[in-house]
């Protein structure tokens, strides 16, 4: 009785990239894995603040996601967007595990239609324009950071999609697995809120608005 | 095109989420014509790209070092799983037979393929 290890291949031939998928040995695919998914342990620890809001647990997610990518890397469809798919996988993660025993009931998206600018309604007072204007420009370090955590999850993440890693409305529907008119709909009303409360601070704090606003 | 279809797609033209060119060109007049939906679109994106920019500077956190080396081990180690257990048992079973002064030899060969992986 013969013990083998699995063959390795090692014919010269030419195949397409999904044959060369299923032909790919444990050795190529973890080289593979190392070499394209790895270089985006910042990118995603970044987004994993996003959604658990605290340190200790971001890492736990994004070394979970690893784990999840390596263990699916063979289903990744090489040429498409790698970083998109660890993303992907951090959210199914996060929703899995991280958000299992704190349910609470989602933010309804019912009003799809209602994300246009409630500003742009009307055209803004050139008044409010400089107002708004001024404390974007002298707001402290960190306090917008601070804005994004106090905003509802899923506007929180479709913000950061946007706006921080600059995905089109379709790439974040793929991500987070919900419909392009939901994004926009989150995405308008994370982006509205986070206005407000960075005016809201200002106002309080006595930044900008030197007219009294 | 109305000012009040501008400005209720507006957000969408400065996402450059409008696919349909002719689309973009109707907004692109409208603004040639109309000082205040012009005003306001200019107004809209530059708070936009201000927020983006303050988001992009706060929201770049570098992940621990330790994180890294985990990482690392922890590929290492799935690796390990995958590869080990996948092993391929090969049996030969060889029979000989004589007959009238005639050898007749065979082999027969199976094979097993044992595999402890996938995780899932």
């Amino acid at each position: 009785m013969a013990v083998a290890l699995f063959p390795m291949s090692s014919e010269i031939d030419i195949k397409t990239p999904a044959q060369l998928l299923a032909t790919e040995t444990v050795v190529e695919r973890t080289a593979r894995f190392e070499r394209d998914a790895l270089q985006y342990t910042n990118q995603l620890y970044a987004a994993a603040l996003r959604y658990t809001k605290d340190p200790h647990n971001a890492q736990d997610l994004v070394q979970d996601t690893y784990a999840k990518a390596f263990t699916s890397f063979h289903q990744f469809e090489p040429g498409t967007n790698l970083k998109a798919w660890l993303y992907r996988i951090l959210t199914t993660t996060f929703i899995n595990t991280y958000r299992k025993d704190q349910r609470r009931p989602l933010i309804s998206d019912g009003e799809v239609e209602d994300w246009q600018l409630a500003a742009s309604a009307s055209h803004t007072s050139d008044q409010g324009k400089s107002a708004e204007d001024e404390v974007l420009e002298n707001l402290p370090d960190g306090e917008v950071k601070r804005a994004l955590h106090e905003i509802p999850e899923e506007f929180r993440l479709a913000v950061f999609y946007a706006d921080v890693e600059g995905y089109s409305y379709k790439e974040i529907a793929e991500i987070l697995g919900v419909p392009s008119g939901t994004v926009m709909s989150r995405l308008h009303r994370g982006r509205k809120l986070l206005r407000t409360l960075l005016m809201d601070y200002a106002k309080e704090r006595g930044i900008g608005g030197s007219d009294g606003m | 095109m109305e000012c009040n279809e501008v400005m209720h797609a507006l957000i969408l033209f400065i996402d450059n989420e409008i696919q349909d060119e002719i689309q973009v060109q109707t907004f692109q007049s409208h603004f040639e014509e109309c000082i205040q939906c012009l005003t306001e679109m200019e107004y809209e994106r530059q708070v936009l790209t201000r927020m983006k920019s303050l988001l992009s500077d706060e929201c770049c956190e570098q992940a621990p070092e330790d994180l890294q080396t985990r990482i690392a081990q922890q590929t290492a180690l799935l690796a390990a799983q995958m590869f080990s257990p996948t092993q391929i048992i090969t049996e030969y079973r060889r029979t000989e037979t004589t007959f009238n002064g005639e050898t007749h030899i065979e082999i027969e060969t199976t094979h097993e393929i044992r595999r402890d992986f996938p995780l899932s």
